[in-house]
């Protein structure tokens, strides 16, 4: 049968003949649609940022959850379809238990990514034996922060299950100019705070509002405290403490 | 186990040093008796279940939930010969919970409890000494000496006592006491205990 | 005539012994190589003790045929485990997994009694016992087996100084060196082929070395042999950092096996 182009976006396992999966690479522009997400390792541990649209002012912006805990020395931050991250967080979760019930120890940053990329290609298979397809693939990239044994590590993953190590890495709809961004102001011997701030910093200039501590949510992963989620006080007194920004010239396109 | 303002939860080693009170989180505890793998294994699966409850719910497992959750699964495998007779007691927003659950399928909420070959003798104590409205150190010697009498009469408990107490921060290890001491020297300078030993004294000196 | 019930008896009892002791720094794990079905020997050399990683040795007890699978399965895993999490599986890791794996054999058991004993993460020497469903916990020291009820005893009174009374104005150590606890463990055996007809033959020693312990003086005696780590994926140590700490005497664990002769009859 003839299949013309435009037909290879139809099959979620069928190639092109040009060697591509459409629908992969679709998921993969999705991500770009979705809110600005940075996450910073430092060697005391990593910062996860991210902002959180509120379109309306009757929208009650403590709702919006885009980073969640997979386990106490674990976190997870997404951008793209928010929905489609919950079950790879569940699934996150369930291996790190798994993974504790069966070895007595905390799960390795790297292994809890390989589980959640395995997930993001079993697209087009059943699930667990039962009939219901998971029929596309999944709309979200997520940035997974932890310390083990190695230290603090941060993955960021992509809807192809691809999974890649960073020092400092924004996805989402303004990541060209946070990831610019980054790299001139990120160094490898940075505090936390100094992390936070940067975190802050480059949130504040991808941002169309004016960022506050109601509009974008912060967390660390530490060795002393594992993960938690900034509060709003914490936050609050984090943008005080923000020390003044540059011409604003400097700035990446 | 006895609770009052907190939960006390005592148990004797019968096999010599098997912990038989297993940790399933900083909240809750479970006694172990009937098949030492049987416990350990299903606590220690039932901590991970309460772990992955506490992630989804953002809030800590009731434990009138965690014990119906084991409850609920040693009777999918009734007939199959389990063997467990067990307490969970821990600490939620209803305050201090006790729940004994055995692979029978019963499931009891109390706020006094006895499991294993000694139950009988620790019951004698446990009924006499209990009141609603026990001190902290009151409960805890009650609790110490209800298992010394198991360890006294009964051929199968023994050795060592270990004790803890569940408040509203969590639980927290008392202490471990050896049976023959408490016998003849009582169980050290601990709050609530009587200076001198259970048995000994009472038995060969006129008190 | 009675009727005669015939049943399916899938275990046999092989015999022998096991067993552990933990130093604060080492760990030896021993056992007799007797494997025997009733009163007939079916070899004089039948290995009951394995060495699962640079840190961790298995003793194995009970029916050897489980015995051997159970030990096959758990290095298998052990190996799953490397290559997916690229380091070598540490010991309270490798207890719990024996746990897992006998539980999950609850209605159709294992019929083996396992001692594990090595290293733990944090360089101290320890022993984990189960039971053949999975019941374990960390101890000092243990035996197990034919005579095990020979043994344990003599374990409780010269390791934990069960009904011994401290020397006046001192207490009991807490841990006792290489040397006073390989003597222990040969005594224990001598004794236990004495009196046990299931026990002889042969006796291998595993002695597991903390990093940083000198191995001189075990090496000076005889019939003890240093087993090479075959252990490829070593963590996240790089060559040069593994060559630094070998160039200051700082070295990873160190395992040798020690050999003897137990009477045959």
């Amino acid at each position: 049968m003839f299949l013309t182009r435009s037909e290879y976006d139809r099959g979620v396992n069928t190639f092109s003949p040009e060697g591509r999966l459409f629908q992969v690479e679709y998921a993969i522009e999705a991500i770009k649609l979705g809110s600005t997400t940075v996450g910073i390792r430092t060697p005391e541990g990593v910062i996860l940022g991210v902002e959180k649209r509120v379109p309306s002012p009757l929208l009650e912006s403590s709702s919006v959850e885009k980073i969640m805990e997979i386990d106490a020395h674990l976190g997870c931050a997404m951008s793209g379809l928010t929905a489609d991250a919950r079950t790879m967080i569940d699934h996150a979760r369930v291996t790190s238990q798994n993974h504790a019930f069966t070895y007595d120890e905390a799960i390795g940053v790297e292994s809890v990514t390989q589980a959640v990329c395995d997930l993001a290609l079993r697209f087009g298979e059943s699930m667990d034996n039962e009939s219901a397809m998971m029929s596309r693939p999944f709309g979200v990239a997520l940035l997974i922060a932890g310390i083990d044994e190695k230290g603090p590590q941060l993955y960021h993953t992509d809807p192809s299950g691809t999974y890649t190590r960073y020092e400092a890495k924004a996805i989402g709809s303004g990541s060209e100019a946070a990831q610019s961004d980054l790299q001139d102001k990120y160094h490898k011997q940075m505090t936390l705070t100094e992390a936070h701030h940067l975190t802050l910093r480059v949130l504040k200039q991808v941002m169309e509002e004016k960022l506050d501590h109601h509009n974008i949510q912060l967390a660390q992963v530490t060795k002393e405290k594992g993960f938690h989620i900034l509060t709003e006080e914490e936050l609050q007194g984090l943008i005080d403490s923000m020390p003044a920004v540059p011409a604003p010239g400097a700035a990446a396109a | 186990m006895s609770l009052s303002n907190g939960a006390i939860l005592p148990a004797t080693l019968a096999s010599g040093t098997v912990k038989k009170v297993i940790e399933i989180n900083k909240f809750l505890l479970g006694t172990m008796a009937g098949g030492a793998a049987d416990c350990q294994y299903w606590e220690t699966y039932l901590g991970i279940q309460c772990r992955l409850h506490e992630l989804r719910n953002r809030e800590r497992i009731s434990v009138a939930a965690a014990s119906k959750y084991l409850s609920n699964l040693v009777y999918s495998y009734k007939g199959m010969g389990l063997s467990m007779g067990t307490m969970i007691c821990g600490w939620d927003k209803t305050g201090p919970a006790l729940f004994y659950v055995d692979s029978d399928g019963t499931r009891l909420k109390g706020d006094l409890f006895s499991v294993g070959s000694g139950s009988t003798f620790a019951y004698g104590v446990l009924d006499q000494g209990y009141h609603w409205d026990l001190s902290d150190e009151d409960a805890q010697e009650l609790g110490r000496r209800s298992i010394y009498a198991a360890g006294h009469r009964d051929a199968f408990s023994g050795n060592t006592i270990n004790l803890y107490h569940v408040r509203e921060a969590g639980w927290e290890f008392i202490g471990n006491y050896d049976v023959t001491k408490m016998h003849y020297d009582g169980p050290g300078d601990v709050p609530g205990a009587p200076v001198g030993g259970y048995g000994y004294d009472v038995r060969i000196k006129t008190v | 005539m009675p009727h005669q019930e015939r049943r399916f008896n899938p275990y046999t009892e092989n015999g022998g012994t096991i067993l552990a002791i933990a130093g604060e720094d080492f760990t030896v794990i021993a056992g007799d190589t007797r494997q025997s079905e009733g009163y007939n020997i079916q070899t004089r050399y039948a290995p009951k003790v394995f060495r699962l990683t640079d840190k961790a040795v298995l003793a194995v007890n009970g029916f050897a045929a489980d015995g051997n699978m159970f030990v096959q399965k758990v290095q298998q895993r052990l190996e799953w485990y490397a290559h997916a999490h690229n380091k070598p599986m540490p010991l309270k890791a490798i207890a719990r997994l024996i746990q897992t794996m006998l539980y999950a054999k609850r209605f159709f058991p294992y019929y083996v009694y396992n001692i594990l004993g090595g290293i733990e993460e944090d360089g101290s020497g320890a022993v984990y016992s189960f039971d053949p469903v999975g019941s374990y916990e960390r101890e000092a020291c243990r035996a197990a087996g034919a005579a095990q009820s020979l043994v344990q005893p003599f374990l409780d009174n010269q390791i934990y100084f069960k009904n011994q009374l401290p020397p006046p104005g001192g207490a009991h150590p807490r841990h006792l060196p290489l040397n006073d606890v390989l003597s222990l463990v040969i005594d224990s055996f001598t004794g236990a082929t004495e009196r046990h007809i299931e026990v002889g033959d042969g006796l291998e020693i595993y002695i597991v070395l903390a990093p940083n312990k000198s191995s001189v003086e075990l090496e000076r005696l005889p019939g003890v042999k240093r087993i090479q780590g075959t252990f490829d994926i070593a963590g996240d140590a790089s060559p040069d950092v593994t060559a630094a700490a070998a160039a200051v005497g700082v070295t990873g664990e160190k395992m040798f096996v020690m050999r003897r002769e137990l009477k045959k009859d």
